[in-house]
């Protein structure tokens, strides 16, 4: 089903959090709500389930407005970050929850019950209570319950960020295998950005109540349009025009017109390509070996310069390198 | 948008509007009462006359004196050899830890006034020791009471001390220790200094439970007479309600005070770190450990001692004169037979029955109210801690006695059973709403997306959580309700007789064996109710109900 959001806005106690927030998410779209902590995603994402009034705007779904809509009559399965299963429920009486109250059949319910869990990997673990289960297997049951009753969309919230990282990157490709197979339109608010491009179809870049960007991870990543999502978005090498004009003149045929001051050139570190020079004008200060990469810091024409290379890198600090880059975006200062 | 916001905020006032209901009629208007009788004559005309009186009377200033000389006396031995015990407990290696919490929980299980039953039979002028030894003892007056006070208040000081002791990580200690301080300066430098407000508190709660106190002052006090007699004497001896309002509003700025000072001190307190860490094991010291071991002795001893003599007496045939040993007593002996036991068992479980229901509907309606709504409403909740039992059954009769619900209420177990439910409110709401703020926000959500309405937020999400908490609260007040005695003291009709305060009746007649009796089943009753507390707890942290 097809979920559009047009132009929320929500303000807590006269502070403004959401100001004219619209996007899209289609059929089967992986959508991430992605920015850095308070900026809005949470209320945002409880805006669309119906568990918070806004201010303005309407929530249409599948050509219906729902904005009115109860939270229970919105049918959208929710997964928060943490603690919200029943503790004294076990895990299938947590998935058979929203059915209980729907008044399914008992045998129903539990069918779909160990249908579900088998499809979250967690088949033969139904009677487990959840302080008996590892937090990667609780998030995977309150998956299992947001799926229960065949919602119209899944909305999470953040439900990998208190895992650990190994667990964390196994669970994110399992949700995303599930979304793919179930064909459900998912939103999913995180603020790492490595999560979002892996995961994500569209990735919707928020800062403070406003979208910065919205599009696929690769044009996010590829083609920034301001220097917040230049530097949310992997890591990015801004430089003023005048430095440009100097240092790597043939960047400049692309930059739109304006004042100097209105766009950067966002350089990306693997896009800097250094060579061993002794005539080059960088010199190397720092080089960080991270096992398959190489992260290097360099001083070129008095700024500094963050550069990636594959694999294992030959050069020391103190030498002298050229320096020139591959590909480069123009984003908003 | 918000259908469901208002529906869910329209059930959060109903939730809230019963318990402030019956927390209007039955604490803020008598208490009300109370305050504007102090301050009108007979006519209801404004006057300061009441207060006027006070100084005629001789009597008064100095009562108020010695309230304030006993007061003080009390809290300081209370809290030094509280402090004492809660170091036994928790700083030392003493083996029987369990032997002294058990000891401790005698005095929670029976009237105030039990205690100085059994000093006064103990060491009274025709007590056990002077049967025995032909000593002349008197046990009556300054001594006897600051005995009673100091046992009674020993566990709540202990119960404080033990908190804060607990919440000390063992990594200060590692640190001091690693700088070379000795086992005394740690104790100076690390174990006080977080002990501060806590001794604070405890000393305000022992002082304020001392003044207001009447139970042990009537029995052992003897000719020493402090306020809480007076008031005591003025409206039930001569029924001058007046005369009684206006003490009880002198005895209410004091436990105000009190009150307003420990919540100061455990706000600064708070700000403390609460990481557990490493549990602290006590290093050996044997020196420490007999120094405090005696003195627990010397605290406990006599705990023990007077609650096992009041056992005894309760089963001698003649006290003190034919001391054979029968169960007389128990079988026909008493007076008034179980009636007394049985109306305070009914009236406990009315008060605990009710006061559940009550604080659980508050604590929830609380929950997402707006804090202009939640603040006040939480202060007239946890205002009854500040007022003295005996001032607000004074406001029970002056308000209840006559009016228009007097027809329902006058001698009624209901009434008995508000007063001791209202008197001891802030500390119940206090438990439960400490119990809900665990339940996680997330979970309200995950029943309401489900198709949950509140009273499936209220099943599901908050009731596994508040469990503990409700039980806890309902034992609380139920053991709180056979206890209670200056609240209630005033409500009693010949027609409705309450253990606690049949024990006082048959003292002031001489029937001390009866009174012991009766003092026993409350004990009974009391410790049956903890220890069925105890097992419901522990049930329910082991069981699961499979929806
Ligand atoms: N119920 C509320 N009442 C008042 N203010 C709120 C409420 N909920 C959120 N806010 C405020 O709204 C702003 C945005 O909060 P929100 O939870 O949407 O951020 P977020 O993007 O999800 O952040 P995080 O990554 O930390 O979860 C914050 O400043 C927060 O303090
Ligand atoms: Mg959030």
């Amino acid at each position: 089903m097809h979920l559009r959001i047009d132009d929320i806005a929500k303000a807590w106690s006269g502070h403004t959090v959401l100001d004219g927030v619209s996007f899209d998410a289609g059929e089967n779209e992986f959508v991430c709500l992605l920015g850095p902590s308070g900026c809005g995603k949470t209320t945002l994402l409880r805006i669309v389930a119906g568990l918070t009034a806004a201010d303005a705007g309407r929530v249409i779904l599948g050509g219906r407005d729902i904005s009115a809509l109860p939270a229970r009559e919105r049918r959208m399965g929710l997964v928060f970050q943490a603690y919200s299963l029943f503790p004294d429920m076990t895990a299938a009486a947590n998935v058979g929850y929203p059915m209980r109250l729907r008044r399914d059949a008992p045998a129903k319910i539990a069918a779909r019950c160990s249908e579900l869990l088998e499809r979250v990997g967690l088949g033969g673990l139904g009677a487990r209570f959840p302080d008996e289960l590892s937090g990667g297997q609780q998030q995977r049951v309150a998956l299992a319950r947001a799926l229960a009753t065949e919602p119209a969309m899944l909305l999470l919230d953040e439900p990998l960020s208190a895992l650990d990282p190994a667990i964390r990157g196994q669970l994110r490709s399992e949700i995303r295998l599930l979304q793919r197979a179930l064909g459900i339109p998912t939103i999913m608010v995180t603020h790492d950005q490595e999560e979002a491009l892996a995961m994500a179809d569209t990735i919707v870049c928020m800062n403070r109540g406003r979208i910065e960007q919205t599009g696929s991870p690769r044009d996010l990543y590829e083609r920034p349009r301001s220097r917040f999502v230049a530097e949310f978005i992997g890591r990015a090498n801004l430089l003023p025009t005048a430095f440009v004009r100097d240092a790597i003149p043939g960047f400049l045929e692309r930059r739109p017109p304006g004042d100097e001051a209105t766009y950067e050139l966002c350089l990306r570190p693997e896009d800097v390509v250094i060579e061993n020079d002794p005539r080059g004008e960088a010199v190397i200060e720092d080089t960080v070996f991270l096992g398959n990469l190489a992260r290097i810091t360099l001083a070129w024409r008095g700024r500094k310069l963050l550069v990636e290379q594959p694999g294992r890198s030959a050069l020391n600090r103190g030498e002298l390198v050229s320096v020139d880059a591959l590909r480069g975006a123009w984003v908003c200062a | 948008m918000g259908v469901r916001v208002k529906r869910m905020r329209t059930t959060g006032m109903l939730l809230l509007a019963v318990p402030l209901l019956f927390l209007l009629v039955f604490f803020l208007h008598p208490l009300a009462t109370v305050l504007v009788r102090s301050v009108t004559d007979a006519q209801g005309m404004p006057t300061f006359a009441n207060y006027v009186r006070l100084f005629d009377d001789p009597g008064l200033p100095r009562a108020a004196m010695r309230s304030l000389v006993i007061g003080v006396a009390t809290t300081l031995c209370t809290v030094s050899l509280g402090l004492c015990l809660a170091m036994a407990l928790h700083r030392s290696r003493l083996p029987g830890k369990a032997l002294i919490r058990t000891a401790l929980l005698l005095p929670m299980l029976a009237p105030s006034l039990v205690l100085a039953l059994g000093l006064v039979c103990l060491l009274g002028r025709n007590g056990l020791v002077h049967r025995l030894t032909g000593l002349p003892t008197d046990i009556y007056g300054f001594w006897g009471l600051l005995i009673a006070n100091t046992l009674y208040g020993l566990p709540q000081v202990v119960i404080i001390v033990s908190a804060a002791l607990a919440r000390t990580p063992a990594r200060h200690y590692d640190a001091a220790e690693s700088m070379g301080a000795t086992p005394w300066r740690q104790f100076l430098d690390v174990t006080i200094p977080r002990l501060r407000f806590a001794l604070l508190a405890a000393a305000f709660l022992v002082f304020t439970e001392t003044l207001t106190d009447f139970g042990s002052a009537v029995v052992v006090g003897g000719s020493y007479r402090v306020l809480a007699v007076e008031i005591y004497g003025e409206v039930v001896g001569q029924l001058d309600f007046a005369m009684g309002a206006t003490l009880g509003v002198v005895l209410l700025a004091p436990a105000l005070l009190s009150v307003w000072l420990a919540r100061m001190a455990r706000r600064r307190q708070d700000t403390g770190d609460a990481s557990p860490g490493r549990t602290l094991v006590p290093a050996r010291h044997p020196w420490r450990d007999v120094a405090l071991g005696g003195i627990s002795l010397l605290a406990l001893l006599p705990l023990v001692g007077v609650v096992a003599t009041v056992a005894y007496v309760s089963v001698v045939k003649l006290w003190p004169y034919d001391r054979t040993l029968t169960l007389a007593n128990y079988m026909g002996g008493m007076p008034d037979g179980y009636g007394p036991v049985a109306t305070s068992i009914t009236m406990s479980l009315l008060a605990a029955g009710a006061g559940v229901l009550l604080v659980f509907a508050l604590s929830a309606g609380l929950r997402r109210a707006p804090p202009f709504i939640a603040k006040p409403v939480q202060f007239i909740a946890s205002l009854p801690a500040a007022v003295p039992g005996l001032v607000l059954g004074l406001g029970y009769v002056l308000a209840f006695n006559h009016g228009p619900l007097s027809g329902w209420l006058y001698g009624s177990v209901a009434i008995v059973a508000a007063c001791s439910l209202f008197h001891y409110h802030a500390q119940a709401f206090l438990t439960m709403q400490t119990g809900m703020r665990q339940v996680p926000e997330a979970l309200d959500d995950a029943v309401a997306v489900s198709g949950g309405s509140t009273f499936h937020v209220l099943r599901d999400a908050v009731w596994p959580f508040a469990a503990p908490a409700a039980i806890s609260t309902f034992f609380y007040l139920f053991m709180r309700s056979m206890v209670t005695l200056s609240g209630v003291i005033f409500l009693v009709t010949p027609e409705l007789g309450l253990a606690s305060v049949t024990v006082m009746r048959l003292d002031e007649n001489g029937f001390l064996a009866q009174a012991a009796a009766y003092a026993m089943c409350v004990v009974l009753a009391s410790a049956l109710a903890l220890g069925a507390m105890r097992l419901l707890l522990h049930v329910l942290k082991d069981r699961r109900h499979v929806a």
